[in-house]
């Protein structure tokens, strides 16, 4: 599923909740946390804390986000030799990011770009789609389940 | 298998084991020792899920403390006891897993994790790989294998009181050595997670020793220790600062938070909820 099939404004919708969740795993003020907040440079946040906000936003929506999802999908239908070459973004992957995470910044998609420096990329809104996703995937399984 | 190797292991025998999903164990506490704290009792209940995590990705990879929604800390074990450990597996991979699980004395519960996720990092950087596959083996076999601890080494705080009964704080040298970290782990020796609680348990416990009693026949006990997170490796000789401030006083409940930091880094957090026990 695209990342521009979701808009800003169902993102915001669930921003305030996101932003909660978010504040208290990085031990900030809800305020801090802004939709275009880079999780890393902007609120400190480390590898343990990307996976303590994905288990919060698991149990604060009842969702279930498989981690290391986010890449997954933003590479969508390039191979992972198209995708990325000796561990630097390739042109065509850089293209792919920027449609998939469309809500970051322009100026922070920086050339050449490492994948261990993506999460570097990933703002408070990036996670607010990531739940929606996640969210919309349940639904759409769940005839087949019930 | 070396004694030292075995010395902060605290799971005897896996007594039954469901890949992935469920494991139980056992752990007898040395008679000898002087005491066996709440946070080592967490630490079994942690190992126990290790063992069942590290089985599920062939020992390639193994889980470190990382995070707990809660511990309930329900109550004591003595040397010479036995605990009885449980563990269930809700999810694991090569990055993370995440369990609950618990603690028994004589059929009652002393500890109980909620929601802990512990990140995976690659077992040939921490310990041998088929050392470890070795000691699980032996562990599902009776009698299962002998523990090493001997106790554990002075860990005593020197609180000083910045704000008498509202922020408490104390510096701590990790130990350069100490015979834990032949365990902990062997190829990268790294100060417990459980241990860290444990000083953190302490600065509370001095926090709270100036703060007034919630009555006469009561005094504030520490019944669950929340949102513990840990979130870089503490290795030897390693300085750390913990500061204990009171979030959140009344008569019924108290709520400190505890952290520590090595210089401006944020180590590991946690909030202590207290409530009101009657004095026996």
């Amino acid at each position: 599923m695209s990342n521009n099939a979701i808009t800003h404004e169902e993102a915001m919708a669930i921003f305030p909740k996101v932003a909660e969740l978010m504040a208290d795993a990085l031990g900030r003020d809800v305020e801090e946390v802004k939709p275009e907040s880079s999780l890393i440079d902007d609120l400190g946040a480390e590898s343990i804390d990307f996976l303590d906000i994905i288990f919060r936003l698991e149990r604060g929506f009842k969702v279930k986000i498989p981690r290391g999802k986010i890449v997954e999908e933003a590479r969508g239908d390039l191979s992972e030799a198209e995708f990325e070459k000796a561990g630097v973004v390739t042109d065509a992957g850089l293209q792919r990011l920027k449609q998939f995470l469309n809500e970051v910044p322009a100026e922070r998609f920086q050339s050449p770009l490492h994948v261990s420096d993506l999460p570097r990329l990933f703002t408070a809104e990036t996670f607010c789609r990531m739940v929606i996703r996640e969210q919309r995937a349940a639904q759409a399984q769940a005839p087949q389940t019930a | 298998m070396d004694p030292h190797s075995r010395a902060f292991t605290f799971v005897d025998r896996i007594v039954s084991f469901e890949p992935a999903s469920h494991i139980v164990g056992r752990y007898s506490i040395p008679a000898e020792i002087a005491e066996f704290p709440q946070s080592l009792i967490s630490e079994a209940i942690g190992q126990l899920a290790a063992l069942a995590a590290m089985s599920a990705v062939d020992f390639k990879s193994r889980p470190v403390a990382g995070l707990a929604e809660c511990v309930e800390l329900l109550g004591t074990a003595q040397p010479g006891q036995t605990l009885e450990l449980s563990a269930e597996l809700a999810s694991v991979d090569g990055e993370a897993v995440s369990y609950s699980g618990a603690a028994f004395v004589d059929g009652l519960p002393v500890v109980r994790l909620h929601h802990c996720v512990g990140p995976m990092v690659p077992m040939a950087e921490f310990a041998d790989p088929d050392v470890v596959r070795g000691a699980f083996a032996a562990s599902l076999q009776a009698p299962g294998l002998t523990g090493g601890f001997t106790g554990l080494p002075c860990l005593l705080l020197a609180p000083e009181i910045i704000e008498p009964g509202r922020c408490h704080r104390a510096r701590w040298t990790v130990p350069a050595s100490a015979p834990f970290f032949a365990d902990h782990f062997p190829r990268r020796p790294v100060f417990p997670g459980s241990l860290l609680m444990h000083l953190k348990l302490q600065l509370a416990a001095s926090l709270v020793s100036v703060l007034p009693s919630p009555d006469n026949r009561s005094r504030w006990t520490v019944r669950s220790v929340n949102d513990v997170k840990l979130r870089a490796f503490i290795p030897p000789g390693e300085s750390l600062d913990l500061e204990a401030t009171l979030k959140r006083h009344s008569a019924d409940a108290a709520t400190i938070f505890v952290q520590s930091r090595n210089n401006s880094r944020i180590i590991g957090g946690a909030r202590i909820e207290l409530t009101p026990a009657l004095i026996p």
